[in-house]
């Protein structure tokens, strides 16, 4: 339920907010791409875990490049 | 190019709902504050409150307040922050004025009347007295005999009344300099059974809020029933059956956008509230607290606080921490981003008390905003004068893999990395203006301290839309444009800042992208139109800095500069 709702986020991100942002991604793949294999891979607790630790590094002084879900 | 004209085609389907249904929907979950001022004729005129108090009588039941205020005997309230007295018969606490807040802006506007007698315009009122078995407590009806004539925050008034069976009763009601009244009722037992006792304390109001109740701002009962405070309670809920609850500590009453009345009853004793309509169409909140046996012969107090004022956020905080009156504060509906909101409403506070001007505190606030996230600005530059260096090595790539999108982009990826270079800012820098725009958008749009703030010229009130358009000539026109349209000057300055901040951005390489960019300032324009002028401010300084800011790295990295020209 709560996986669905999240993964449900991250389409809306993608598919609205995002497209009219300048682009902005320093990883491979993007934050919400990122999100949604987590979510799906993990469930929501540590997928949605994951996801906001990549957010949280995805900064002018976080890492960049590729960098997959676990 | 076809499949940029679709794009492009649905991008200007989407603005035009976001346009027209996110003004609808924002009405009703996202309220804004209704303007105050209107300019007609180039003078700035007050809109009248719906809210008002009118002085002259509406419906044919209700009467004049000055004649029913004259009918019953009364304590006059005088404290540096309320105005009102108390009626004798009952006794109700129900004429009170909060002195420090007016209707409108007007210099002479009438002050916020919170209370009124039953009977009146918005009858509005609180109530104190007691149930149990074998008690004969005074009657509705009854006129108590009090121990002086004005109730101050230096001198508390202490109420009596007996009954033939001996029982006699006392209420002494205390107030202080802001709006907290304590009231203690006590029971002596001079007869010869022993008897039940539990006091109850009621707040009644004739008819709803004239506030919107939103998504984002809770209006109307509210409670804290434990440790949790219920915003779920709705008139329409109350209107279906009555809603009750038990517990040891908390609160319950009801509460405007800015006021709210709230009855507290001894923290740590048992209580039954419930919240439920009045014949008449009325609601009423009222608790009761556990029955006390009282023998022959002896005396019982309980003690009730009714805060009955403005939702001030210092005063809550303390009345909460010093007097120990459970999640007070909680009566601001700041929601659950109130770890982030609190901290930006003080700081704002802190720097109105410096400036005493609030348009000023929100452009340093805006400033203090920008002066911590610098840093990343200044490393973001830093990687994109990097990246300059890199540009041969990145077109020959473009060529190699010009077949192969995803290919070309995992080779740029790879050459980040091997470079330690990167000129994208991530989506953590955007993302983290999300939360700072919506806790400055409620702290504007629910703290009474924003409430009637000036900033300057026509703008009186910063946590309401701007009311002067160029649609009517600047109001020397007289007629009043759609709302929609009427977009204030400094939504156009939201847009004309935003358009130029649009413009540093590195121009997309596709043409629905490039095209989307050229209209998404306007579309803002028009989305942010109807919401407090203070939330623009904060957007137009932020866009502004973002330009200067912008300016003094091209400054720094001079070879940017051609690079961007270019």
């Amino acid at each position: 339920m709560i996986a669905r709702l999240l993964i449900g986020v991250a389409r809306f991100w993608q598919r609205y907010p995002s497209v009219v942002l300048p682009p902005s991604c320093r990883y491979q793949p993007s934050c919400s791409a990122y999100a949604i294999t987590a979510v799906e891979r993990y469930g929501a607790a540590k997928g949605g875990w994951l996801a906001i630790k990549r957010i949280a590094r995805c900064h002018p002084f976080g890492g960049h490049g590729p960098d997959p879900v676990p | 190019m076809k499949e940029d004209q679709k794009n492009f085609l649905l991008f200007a389907v989407l603005a035009a709902i976001i346009l027209i249904g996110g003004q609808l929907i924002a009405s009703r979950f996202a309220p804004a504050n209704p303007p105050v001022t209107k300019i007609e004729g180039g003078k700035t005129k007050v809109v009248p409150n719906p809210g008002a108090d009118p002085t002259a009588d509406t419906a044919g039941a209700i009467r004049d307040r000055r004649q029913v205020l004259a009918e019953a005997p009364r304590v006059e309230i005088d404290t540096p922050t309320l105005k009102g007295s108390i009626n004798l018969k009952g006794p109700r606490i129900d004429d009170l004025v909060l002195v420090q807040y007016k209707e409108t802006i007007a210099r002479d506007s009438a002050p916020i009347r919170l209370f009124s007698p039953s009977g009146t315009q918005d009858a509005y009122f609180a109530g104190f007295g007691w149930a149990g078995n074998g008690l004969q407590p005074p009657s509705a009806d009854t006129v108590w005999r009090a121990s002086g004539t004005a109730l101050t925050p230096s001198t508390p008034i202490t109420l009596d009344a007996a009954n033939a069976t001996g029982q006699r009763f006392r209420i002494q009601i205390a107030v202080d300099e802001d709006y907290l009244f304590t009231v203690r009722q006590t029971v002596l037992n001079a007869g010869q059974q022993p008897v039940q006792v539990a006091s109850y304390g009621l707040v009644n109001r004739a008819a709803k809020s004239k506030d919107v109740d939103g998504w984002t701002v809770q209006v109307g009962p509210m409670a804290v029933e434990n440790n949790s405070a219920n915003y779920d309670i709705n008139w329409t809920d109350v209107d279906k059956e009555p809603q009750r609850f038990s517990a040891t500590t908390g609160w319950l009453g009801f509460t405007d956008k800015y006021w709210l009345t709230a009855m507290i009853p001894e923290q740590g004793h048992s209580f039954d509230g419930q919240f439920r309509t009045t014949p008449r169409q009325g609601y009423q909140a009222d608790f009761s607290g556990a029955p006390v046996a009282l023998a022959p012969g002896k005396a019982v107090t309980q003690t009730t606080r009714l805060f009955a004022g403005a939702k001030e956020v210092a005063l809550l905080d303390r009345y909460t921490d010093k007097q120990g009156l459970t999640m007070l504060d909680y009566g601001i509906d700041w929601g659950w981003f109130r770890i982030v909101e609190k901290p930006i409403f003080y700081y704002l506070d802190w720097l109105f008390r410096l400036t005493t001007n609030f348009g000023v505190a929100i452009i340093l606030l805006t400033i203090t905003i920008r002066l911590l996230l610098f840093p990343i600005a200044q490393k973001q530059f830093a990687s994109m004068a990097k990246m300059r260096v890199l540009q041969p090595k990145m077109k020959a790539l473009q060529e190699k893999y010009k077949d192969d999108k995803a290919r070309q982009q995992q080779e740029i990826m790879k050459l980040y990395k091997e470079e330690k270079a990167n000129p994208l800012a991530g989506c953590l820098p955007t993302l983290l203006q999300i939360p700072i725009m919506y806790a400055l958008y409620k702290v504007l749009l629910l703290t009474i301290e924003m409430r009637h703030q000036p900033f300057v010229a026509w703008i009186k009130d910063l946590s309401a839309p701007d009311p002067l358009t160029p649609l009517n000539l600047f109001g020397l026109l007289n007629f009043t444009p759609p709302h929609m349209i009427a977009i204030g000057v400094v939504p156009i300055l939201l847009g004309i800042s935003m358009y130029f901040q649009f413009k540093l951005n590195p121009q997309p390489m596709d043409e629905a992208q490039k095209q989307v960019f050229a209209i998404l300032p306007w579309v803002l324009m028009f989305v942010m139109a109807p919401f407090a002028v203070g939330l623009q401010v904060y957007w137009i300084t932020s866009n502004t800095l973002t330009i200067l800011q912008q300016r003094i790295l091209y400054a720094r990295h001079p070879q940017l500069k051609v690079a961007a020209a270019k």
